[in-house]
């Protein structure tokens, strides 16, 4: 019987070594694991235990903190600059996270693998862990100036600012906004009251229409159909004189295509230079020269300047979109920006960004840097160059046609000349864009603009939904913001 | 030179003639009191991590359950003196760290699933003193293993008579989340089957010592392995239909195999046939896996285990084994200290998934040494079976240490993903009685076969004289 008892003994034995096993395997390595998987309370619960880092903007403005709570978490956050910042921020809720808050989570947390090792040395110094402290790179001048005139317009829409040398974002605005100080409340109830309430808003604020929403480009796309009628025919001068006709019979059709109300355009002999064209914004000269070029070729320089690609930056960027048409008629409105040509007022801002820079489009980024509790480096962004859409020639005629839209007595913003702007030269496109079931909605409104002209520091572009005129509703936004930005570098 | 026979020398009363081991009850006592100093620690270390202060109840709780331990203690000096020193102590460490777990789970008990008051600590310290209670009553009863053989068929009748009954009564008493394995008194709930599963390792173990020699004939031979005569077959089916009707009638997976596995077990000590091993785990398979395609709730099990994370397991069936998992992770190695982590949050965790709350604030190194105590309560009574010489309690002793074995297995393994999470009671640790004061008795019974192993022989009472070696030159 012993030793049957002593095989017996032999199988409890390796029952044991299996269940030790197991629980090694359990709380030794699949712990990372689990920690990501969904209803983890205790994981997503873990983050409120520890100080989360701030977000900074670049010149020192705190938009998102964590402070000592007194109730069943340890730490409340809290953003001080509410829905000036949302699209930013984004929001830390007990359940999810957007923005910054998401897409930098496992840094602000303190759960990221570059901070295990400073975690480890806190535990033993007796440090209390902290997460990491993110930097974004909106300058805060900009961005307030930018949600002040979206709100003082009240209408929803979107306005992004780049340094055009960089990249870098300078302002990132949507209306109507949220406050994300609500959706951080410990209080169950209380946050699901909040958050139904904005999920069902009609106005959606929780939509950030800088990045996730698209609209029409309008005329703002000429500044596309024009770098690829430069580029594809370089003989091409911004004097060169093009068919400008007051009606354009579509090929195929009977649709006649005029300009916005009817009119001539250039001086009514059916024939303009390119760059009265491009400032009176002649949609008959820029339907002829799509339709010339072909939309394999504005296809192709679309997606130079960063269309029909995804981006994040890091917040994810919704596609704009340029789609070939089936017929040359449609490609008539593809080159002036109708059809199913869709921007995020990022995309605008980009548009101008690429020609500021001398034909150079520099990936748009929003993290500055990240920095640990012990101010040691942790992440550091160094602009890159996203694609190089024209050549520095052809990135000079455009954006002398774009100065003409602001400087010209015929362009369509020549409301903020120099003259009127206190010397500051702006460069611009406005647009116009017919919206809804048989153009039936009201006409958003866009610009893409850069200044100062001469030594370009900022990319504004900005889309209003149901705007009206983009130099009437769009401009006005932009010119704001430029102005703020530029008083804040001590420039004008 | 002839030696002549030499007269013999004087025996001096101090000096036996045959070495003899030593009853070892200082040990115990030194032991005991390890045991009790870490529980006055894991008791203070909840009270500082969920309140800044010693808990409140503390010098009552520990003296409590001082004196009973004692208690026990010296009933072993006086009833087995010779028992295994380690058996008591190690008991006593794995009741007093399930006292201080269901006063840590008390302490918040308002956010459990099935919120637990505050007195839940005295009665568990109640049960406690109960099941020693019974630790006594069985030193003090049972002198001799060998009586219990006299009861084989009687300890038979009544292990299956209480595992039937909960499925004989209406579940309106009896039915407790979907396995009906309680009989409800009031506020008061009972678990007969920890009994029954006492009652039929003794029954088991007479059943098998007289009939090992008919059981060990071998019959046909089938690749290699000794198949056991048709004819032999009636007991294990028997016992297999058992198990089957449990899984069945009680969704009782857990138990089901914990009885299987031990007739299997004893079946294999008493005959030292392997066929009967195979016989046994395929029997138990082939039902395990027909049942579950038959009955819902048993395929239930398996798919939870197998798919935890897949479609709406993780937020329905898969729920509580996920928490417990996602528990012992936010342990990891160190764990969150008694009263840091969030225990509360997996469903019935002062039940079945006990060991889960542990892994958390225990982390990796308390869970490990957890299992290691388990590991050496049951290596102290396999001991016990080797070394005693009557068979009925080398299989008494060798078949309750495996059952004790096999029941950690099943739900150490089934809270860790191991095997299929199956519900049965955590030995020691689990908040309830009967579990507790079963694992008691079954403790007795193995401090009762080693005092057996270890007691020296009668000495002679009466000097008959030494046998003289004479050397032939």
């Amino acid at each position: 019987m012993n030793r049957a008892l002593r095989r017996i003994s032999i199988a409890v034995l390796v029952m044991f070594v299996l269940l030790l096993i197991n629980v090694n395997y359990l709380q030794g390595f699949a712990p990372a694991s689990l920690a990501t998987k969904p209803n983890n309370a205790r994981a997503f619960e873990a983050q409120f235990q520890y100080q989360r880092g701030n977000i900074v903007t670049v010149d020192g403005v705190t938009i998102a903190e964590s402070t000592p709570s007194h109730d069943i978490y340890k730490y409340q956050r809290s953003y001080p600059h509410g829905p000036v910042y949302a699209p930013v921020t984004g929001y830390d809720t007990l359940y999810s996270q957007t923005g910054i808050e998401a897409a930098k989570n496992s840094l602000l947390s303190g759960n990221d693998s570059s901070l295990a090792v400073r975690n480890v040395v806190d535990l033993l110094t007796g440090k209390k862990r902290r997460g990491a402290n993110v930097t974004v790179t909106i300058n805060s001048a900009a961005q307030t100036a930018a949600y002040n005139a979206l709100a003082a317009l009240g209408k929803p829409g979107g306005v992004v600012a780049l340094n055009p040398k960089t990249g870098a974002v300078l302002a990132l605005a949507s209306y109507p906004s949220y406050d994300p100080n609500l959706l951080a409340s410990h209080d169950g109830t209380k946050l699901i009251a909040s958050d139904k309430a904005l999920l069902n808003d009609p106005a959606n604020p929780l939509l950030n229409r800088a990045i996730q929403a698209t609209f029409p480009p309008g005329s703002t796309f000429k500044v596309v159909t024009g770098s690829a009628q430069f580029t594809q025919h370089p003989g091409t001068t911004v004097n060169t004189s093009f068919a400008s006709p007051t009606q354009l019979t579509l090929p195929q059709t009977s649709h006649v295509l005029t300009n916005d109300q009817g009119e001539a355009c250039g001086n009514g002999s059916g024939q303009a230079p390119l760059i009265t064209a491009f400032a009176q914004s002649c949609d008959t000269t820029f339907a002829k020269i799509g339709m010339d070029l072909g939309a394999p070729a504005l296809n192709a320089m679309a997606g130079k300047f960063g269309m029909n690609a995804a981006l994040a930056i890091p917040l994810s960027v919704a596609k704009s979109n340029y789609t070939i048409p089936a017929s040359l008629a449609l490609t008539a409105y593809s080159a002036i920006g109708q059809f199913d040509d869709t921007v995020t007022p990022l995309q605008e801002a980009m548009f101008a960004a690429a020609i500021a820079n001398g034909g150079t489009l520099q990936k748009p980024y929003l993290v500055q840097n990240v920095t640990a509790s012990d101010l040691s480096t942790v992440q550091n962004t160094s602009p890159s160059m996203l694609s190089q859409p024209v050549s520095s020639s052809v990135a000079a005629q455009v954006g002398q046609m774009m100065r003409a839209v602001v400087q010209d007595p015929n362009g369509t913003a020549f409301a903020f000349n120099a003259q009127n702007e206190g010397g500051l030269v702006i460069a611009g496109k406005t647009g116009t864009a017919q919206n809804g079931v048989h153009n039936t909605g009201l006409n958003d409104a866009a610009f893409t603009s850069f200044a100062p002209y001469a030594n370009p520091e900022i990319a504004v572009g900005v889309i209003i939904q149901g705007g009206g005129y983009g130099a009437t509703a769009a401009a006005p936004i932009a010119v704001q913001v430029i102005k703020a930005y530029l008083a804040s570098l001590g420039q004008h | 030179m002839s030696s002549v026979t030499a007269p013999s020398p004087a025996v001096e009363p101090e000096q036996p003639l045959i070495p003899v081991t030593r009853g070892r009850r200082r040990t115990e006592l030194i032991m005991l009191v390890f045991v009790f100093g870490l529980v006055a620690f894991a008791f203070a270390n909840v009270g500082f991590s969920l309140s800044g202060k010693l808990p409140s109840g503390l010098a009552g709780y520990l003296a409590a359950f001082i004196v009973i331990v004692l208690a026990g203690h010296l009933a072993v000096r006086r009833f087995a003196p010779w028992a295994d020193p380690l058996l008591l102590p190690l008991a006593a460490l794995l009741n007093g760290l399930g006292i201080v777990m269901t006063y840590r789970l008390a302490a918040q008990g308002n956010l459990l699933t099935a919120p637990l008051s505050r007195s839940a600590t005295i009665i568990q310290i109640a049960y406690t003193a109960i099941g020693l209670g019974c630790f006594v009553a069985v030193l003090a009863l049972i002198r001799e293993p060998r009586v219990l053989q006299r009861y084989t068929y009687t300890l038979g009748a009544a292990g299956i008579f209480l595992i039937a009954l909960p499925a004989l009564l209406p579940s309106s008493i009896s039915g407790v989340a979907g396995a009906k394995i309680q009989i409800r008194l009031g506020t008061f709930t009972l678990q007969p089957e920890e009994f029954a599963k006492l009652a039929l390792a003794v029954s088991f173990a007479g059943y098998l010592v007289a009939k090992r020699d008919v059981l060990a004939l071998a019959g046909r031979r089938v690749l290699g392995i000794d198949l056991p005569r048709a004819r032999d077959l009636g007991p294990i089916l028997v016992i297999w239909a058992v198990s089957l009707l449990l899984l069945v009638f009680e969704s009782d997976v857990g138990t089901s195999a914990v009885f299987m596995g031990l007739f299997v077990a004893m079946l294999y000590i008493a005959t030292s046939r392997t066929s009967w091993l195979l016989l046994g785990f395929i029997m138990f398979v082939a039902g395990a896996f027909a049942a579950s395609k038959l009955f819902g709730h048993v395929g239930e099990r398996f798919n939870i285990w197998l798919h935890p994370f897949a479609g709406s397991n993780p937020s329905h069936n898969a729920y509580q084994l996920i928490q417990g998992l996602y528990g012992m992770a936010s342990g990891g190695l160190l764990g969150k200290g008694l009263g840091g982590g969030q225990p509360y949050i997996t469903p019935l965790v002062q039940n079945d998934l006990v060991l889960t709350a542990f892994g958390e604030e225990l982390g990796l190194a308390g869970l490990m040494a957890i299992l290691l105590v388990y590991g050496l309560l049951v290596e102290r009574g396999l001991r016990a079976a080797m070394s005693v010489k009557d068979p009925f309690s080398k299989l008494l002793a060798g078949g309750l240490s495996f059952m004790l074995a096999l029941q950690v297995f099943v739900i150490v393994g089934g809270v860790t993903r191991l095997i299929p999470l199956t519900g049965i009671t955590t030995p020691f640790l689990s908040q309830g009685g009967s579990s507790l004061v079963a694992s008691w008795m079954l403790v007795a019974v193995l401090a009762r076969v080693s005092d057996t192993a270890r007691r020296p022989p009668p000495r002679p009472i009466q000097e008959e004289g030494l046998t003289q070696v004479v050397t032939l030159k």
